[in-house]
């Protein structure tokens, strides 16, 4: 082995990426490591609510120190799917970039960039520009990658729950010390609920994945989402539920005010707590029962939560019967046995 | 491989005359295309989209044509697609653009000819409609994949529709069955998106990009009355559209049926292509800098809003 390497030249996330040595949250220098990851459920009323105190003292809570973000270069992951009047639970509200950025940018990140790859729309720039995120990209003089226009690098899927062998991530990945995800609570029509797990399909480029992202749907969307995350591995999320979004989710269904931002280092445990704030079962979720024990913990002793309790802020989302993949889990709320 | 020198900056005196400027500020000495100024590696749908946007321009910008041509025919496999990348041959949509870019260029008819065999005999997976199917869509109708092995979506098979049209193949049986895919896609209220009109009896929202995209490739080959309701759509939002993409395919659709503008040199007209694509040029600030392929569009819409049918009497693919 080549030590000068070692002590040289800081590894890129692309050859960490290749090496497969990128690790889950929690267990980076710098931030809490315990056995049972922390999630900190924060409650905000509105996003008229000043949000920056309350995703520091979120972060705070989860280990997310001043230590490891110092000098990072971060991408910000929203969930920007498609606009429309009237319908701002289909997509992260544009307060919760801001104030997810200005806390980083406090702790000392290098830089924070923010990159969506819209799995319907090819025109991005058109979502981006009605999303109401332009004034606060200016303002915080944040760039915005385009991830399904970009050039792709080929790393090994880590976790061959799919056929596919390698995944293609857009370069900005390769680039960036840290990604964070950044999801809407929501439900969804074909996966039971998307979070902060299902949010990592805006990463794959439309241009090798399609518009929808096809491929990842043959693959099979339960197993593509359990490989993006075990391949590219966020280092945290955050869930706006603020509003979300209930009934006929990603895009068709209406707004669900929980009042709460989800946050955490390991993802299957955000979404397992998000999705005990919808009150669906996580365990109901193919997704998140087959991420438990691997990516991480669902089961809620497993987790340790900080924040608010889950049952002072529990909301029941509505989920739609003739909805295949929301019918399993309408059955376990209506008995809320968990 | 330099950057080949661009042209002496001079103030540009006409919108095509912009956009030139800025789009050979991105070609390679060997007419290769990047995405984006700066980068060093060409990008396929960079080169497709300039080839065609220089190919629909002509006058002086012809001269480049042939070199961008020749970096389309370097990119196109033995099995005549052009893809997106080496690591996905499946990704083959370019090889539509490439062969409107090369229509009407002898040297390049036998790359053509290869491109247009491999659309025909290359087609998006389809399956018998299930009875209790959640989507409102005729399920075994073929048209295009955006990535080979997957399923037929509305615009890439609207893209290999304008290009089989132009090759003289939009009577093939595929092209038949394509357009009646995407009739099939089209949504109730109008307009088109990806191509799923209504999931769990939800009608679902259309987008401009892809209803002027779909709208161009249906235009003469099917009645207005079929899609008035997508046309009204596109009247209802063009005026106020401002992006590369939407602005660029909007004008195109509206333009393939006679629609948009009654007087393209009319300042005052919110639906003046010319004016809405200078304000769209004056956002590149705000959004970063523009894709090449997005900048070509926005070329060839330009040029193709003073024709009486769009994009392919622009390219002299159709009277």
């Amino acid at each position: 082995m080549n030590r000068e390497w070692l002590v040289t030249r800081q590894p890129s996330r692309r050859e960490l990426l290749a090496a497969g040595a990128i690790f889950a949250g929690g267990a980076l220098a710098g931030c809490r490591a315990d056995l049972r990851p922390r999630v900190c459920v924060a409650r905000a009323a509105s996003y008229a609510v000043d949000l920056e105190p309350i995703l520091r003292v979120a972060l705070a809570e989860i280990g997310v120190a001043r230590s490891a973000v110092a000098g990072k270069r971060i991408l910000l992951k929203p969930n920007l799917v498609e606009t429309a009047s009237g319908a701002g639970q289909i997509n992260t509200h544009p307060e919760v970039v801001r104030a997810v950025a200005k806390v980083l940018r406090a702790l000392g990140a290098a830089e924070v960039l923010v990159g969506e790859g819209p799995g319907h729309r090819r025109d991005t720039l058109l979502v981006l520009g009605e999303s109401g995120l332009p004034q606060i990209l200016v303002e915080g003089r944040l760039r915005f990658v385009d991830l399904n226009r970009q050039r792709g690098f080929a790393v090994a899927n880590a976790g061959r729950r799919s056929g596919l062998v390698r995944l293609t991530l857009p370069v900005v990945l390769a680039e960036v010390d840290w990604i964070v995800s950044l999801a809407k609570m929501k439900t969804h029509h074909w996966a039971g609920a998307t979070l902060a797990m299902k949010n990592l399909f805006g990463l794959m480029p439309g241009s090798f994945y399609g518009w929808p992202k096809n491929v990842l749907h043959y693959a099979g969307l339960q197993e593509s989402i359990l490989d993006i995350n075990a391949t590219v591995r966020p280092q945290f999320a955050v869930v706006d539920g603020i509003v979300g979004m209930e009934g006929d989710g990603p895009i068709m269904g209406t707004a669900k005010a929980a009042g709460v931002l989800v946050v955490g280092t390991n993802l299957p445990a955000v979404d397992a707590s998000a999705a005990r704030v919808m009150g669906i079962e996580p365990a109901r979720i193919r997704y998140l029962a087959d991420a438990a024990g691997w990516l991480g913990p669902i089961a809620e002793a497993a987790i340790h939560q900080v924040g608010e309790t889950l049952a002072s802020v529990r909301t029941p989302f509505a989920l739609v019967e003739k909805i295949p993949a929301q019918k399993a889990l309408l059955d376990q709320q209506s008995g809320a046995g968990y | 491989m330099p950057v080949a020198p661009a042209a002496p900056e001079a103030t540009p005196e006409t919108l095509l005359e912009a956009l030139l400027a800025k789009l050979s500020r991105r070609v390679r000495a060997d007419g290769a295309a990047l995405a984006q100024p700066g980068e060093t590696e060409p990008s396929v749908e960079a080169t497709v989209w300039l080839a065609l946007a220089l190919r629909v321009v002509g006058g002086p910008a012809a001269e480049r044509s042939q070199t961008v041509g020749e970096a389309v025919a370097r990119m196109q496999a033995a099995d005549g697609r052009v893809s997106a990348s080496p690591l996905h041959p499946g990704a083959y949509s370019p090889t539509s653009i490439a062969i409107l870019a090369w229509h009407g260029r002898p040297e390049f008819a036998a790359a053509r000819r290869g491109a247009v065999a491999f659309l025909l005999a290359h087609a998006g997976e389809h399956f018998p409609r299930l009875p209790a199917s959640p989507l409102d869509m005729d399920t075994d109708l073929t048209g295009w994949p955006w990535i080979d092995r997957t399923y037929s979506w509305a615009e890439p098979t609207a893209l290999a529709l304008l290009a089989l049209e132009s090759a003289g193949e939009g009577e093939h049986l595929r092209a038949r069955e394509g357009r009646a895919l995407l009739l099939d896609r089209q949504i109730g209220s109008g307009g088109w998106n990806y191509g799923n009109a209504q999931v769990f009896g939800s009608e679902l929202r259309p987008t401009p990009e892809s209803t002027g995209l779909v709208l161009a490739a249906l235009a003469g080959r099917a009645p207005e009355t079929a899609v008035a309701a997508s046309l009204a759509y596109l009247a209802r939002v063009g005026p106020a559209l401002r992006t590369p993409l939407a602005l660029g395919w909007a004008s195109l659709g509206r333009a393939a049926w006679r629609q948009g503008s009654d007087d393209p040199d009319d300042a005052d007209d919110p639906n003046n292509p010319e004016l809405a694509i200078r304000e769209t040029l004056a956002r590149e600030s705000r959004y970063g800098s523009y894709e090449t392929a997005d900048l070509a569009l926005l070329a060839v819409a330009a040029v193709a809003a003073h024709s009486p049918r769009g994009l392919l009497t622009a390219l002299g693919a159709r009277a």
